[in-house]
């Protein structure tokens, strides 16, 4: 069996970086982030697992090109942060190599990227060239069984003045999953994220994006259904480092009974980001009482002219919209269906939209 | 046997009383108006006729169309036949204004035995009405009210109205928020609506609404009970004159 230990760093990460990993796995800040979370089982599932090394892509468009990094003169740099994500140099050194894509011109179809349900994916890097735009796409495989881990870390960094789209789905999860989306924007880049998911198991979902350059948009519209049982950790933090940054995150996370739902997203102003816009929207509808919900907005602001805005929200069906559907004859069950169904809609956006409406509805309808 | 008959109605909200000894009686074919103060008591009758939870009756009895009322969920209330049009109608984004209409017509259709009505027939029902009421189709793909200005969330509740088909329409001061245009639209709503076999419950602070929907029966509610009744002129005096003369 193998152990944390015995894992040998690739050159790319450095018996260092892989020394600080393990150093960080328990360490203050990231028993901090992971309070809500079974680390020791996720970690321990990260180095029994299988690994897939297969190319990331289903489908590259030509203008796109993909490399492995043990193929490259010099390694590329990910910019991850070890000391918060240190599973991501676990899983780094877990696969041994990662993948490079780089997007040197607009593509004219989506790029489509691999996500299989089981094992540790090769980490990716995915690199959009200045004034490019391009749109990402990935939908995760249905589980052949149940149980065991799914681990991937994407890093996406664009280019000045470059846009991309990156929408995942997971819609039929019956394994645990952790995942490291890393987001680095340049001068004027702009991101759209579309996430939706449905969470039988355990999901954690960590999300870190960099405005770093001036102008830097980051749009991100999420919904996820936990169903009963299922464990949701997100943990999002957006760094605000240029001026005139933006950034808009709207996460609607619907938690059906004895299920967890952990939603922790932080804003960081940085003292030469004047002019920065933000606001974060986190709402949360418990089913009923068996459901825990724990968010956790957070604004770290060291400039005086910015525009900040949160907000959280948990609670239960609203009783006068309740009332409304019951006062047109709609029944007590009928009611609450369409509310909550109403509720993820609410959340969903991107291509996968409607895969993901048809899915939840699915889900109400067994239930 | 009346469409609705109310007898010696008392009801309170949050333990207060609201409604003291009402009593009422609405025909098939009439439309009754029923004005008052502030505070009188003339949304908590709507409410409590609709069902809404937290307006507790604890005396009198409600009959409508010959069956007891104040037993049923607000849910079978609809299905029996009555509507409230709500004063402030709620928004619900992402639940579609057309699939929420449809579910409810289904219900109705299930309550009376009747299997549902074709996707495409309703659909092609509910954009026709829409448009009689000026309000454009394409609000029926929106999420209920959502980001419906006041006038188009009276209209739309006058479109459930006429596309649920009930047998008694209670209109919590539809007319306010109005504008002139919207105003007629919606009293062209209502008059559609009323037949026959229908009654109506209009409650209204103005008299403008009856320029345009002649009431049979005007109703004065002052403290929780019915102080005056007449036909259409009283509305006229009460416009005229206020209510201070009530209480003389």
């Amino acid at each position: 069996m193998a152990a944390l230990s015995s894992l040998e760093a690739p050159p790319w990460l450095g018996a260092e970086g892989l020394t600080r990993c393990r150093r960080a796995l328990g360490g203050k800040l990231v028993r901090e982030t992971w309070k809500y979370s079974p680390l020791p089982k996720v970690t321990d599932a990260l180095i029994q697992t299988d690994v897939h090394q297969d190319p990331p892509v289903e489908a590259l468009p030509p203008e796109a090109a993909l490399h492995r990094f043990d193929e490259l003169d010099a390694p590329p740099q990910f910019g991850i942060d070890l000391n918060r994500y240190p599973l991501a140099g676990i899983a780094a050194a877990r696969a041994g190599t990662g993948w490079l894509i780089k997007v040197e011109r607009t593509p004219s179809h989506p790029l489509r990227l691999a996500a299989p349900s089981l094992g540790v994916s090769a980490p990716v890097l995915l690199q959009v060239a200045p004034g490019c735009r391009v749109d990402i796409e990935q939908e995760a495989a249905e589980a052949a069984s149940e149980g065991g881990l799914g681990a991937q870390v994407l890093v996406l960094s664009l280019g000045p003045d470059s846009e991309a789209t990156c929408a995942t789905a997971e819609l039929a999860s019956s394994v645990d999953r952790w995942s490291l989306l890393q987001v680095h924007l340049q001068r004027n880049a702009a991101l759209t994220l579309n996430h939706q998911c449905t969470v039988g198991n355990f999901q954690r979902q960590d999300l870190n994006v960099a405005l770093a350059g001036e102008g830097a948009r980051l749009s991100s519209v999420g919904a996820a259904l936990i169903q009963e049982g299922g464990r949701l950790d997100q943990q999002v933090v957006i760094e605000h480092a240029s001026r005139g940054t933006v950034s808009r995150i709207k996460q609607h996370n619907l938690a059906a009974g004895r299920s967890r739902c952990t939603f922790n997203g932080r804003i960081h102003i940085h003292p030469g980001a004047a002019g920065a816009d933000a606001d974060l929207s986190n709402r949360n509808l418990a089913l009923d009482s068996s459901a825990e919900v724990n968010t956790k907005p957070e604004l770290e602001i060291y400039n005086d002219d910015v525009r900040c805005a949160h907000g959280a929200t948990v609670g239960q069906l609203d009783a006068e919209v309740l009332f409304y559907l019951l006062s047109r004859g709609l029944g007590p069950q009928q009611a609450q269906r369409l509310l909550s169904l109403g509720f993820l809609r609410d959340g969903l956006a991107g291509p996968f939209a409607e895969r993901a409406a048809t899915a939840f509805a699915a889900h109400f309808m067994s239930a | 046997m009346s469409l609705l008959e109310v007898h010696d109605l008392h009801a309170s909200v949050n333990g207060e009383p609201i409604l003291r000894n009402l009593s009422l009686r609405v025909e098939t074919g009439e439309i009754h108006a029923i004005m008052g103060p502030n505070g009188s008591g003339k949304s908590t009758l709507a409410n409590v006729l609709a069902g809404r939870p937290g307006y507790e009756v604890t005396a009198g009895q409600v009959s409508f169309n010959g069956a007891g009322l104040t037993g049923l969920e607000p849910e079978a209330r609809a299905q029996a036949g009555l509507f409230l049009a709500f004063q402030y109608p709620v928004e619900i984004p992402g639940l579609s204004n057309m699939e929420f209409l449809k579910a409810a017509w289904d219900s109705h259709r299930a309550a009376q035995g009747a299997q549902p009505e074709s996707a495409v027939s309703f659909m092609k029902r509910a954009r026709a009405l829409a448009k009689s009421l000026e309000l454009n189709p394409e609000f029926l793909k929106r999420g209920v009210n959502e980001g419906f200005s006041g006038g188009e969330k009276k209209r739309n509740e006058i479109l459930q109205l006429l596309l649920l088909e009930p047998k008694l329409a209670v209109l919590d001061e539809t007319d306010s928020g109005l504008d002139i245009d919207a105003l007629q639209t919606v009293a062209a709503g209502i008059n559609r609506f009323c037949s026959a076999d229908t009654g109506v419950l209009l409650i209204t602070h103005y008299q403008r609404l009856l320029n345009h929907i002649v009431p049979d029966r005007v109703h004065v509610l002052s403290e929780g009970r019915i102080v005056a009744s007449g036909d259409r002129h009283l509305a006229e005096k009460l416009e005229a004159e206020g209510y201070a003369w009530l209480s003389d």
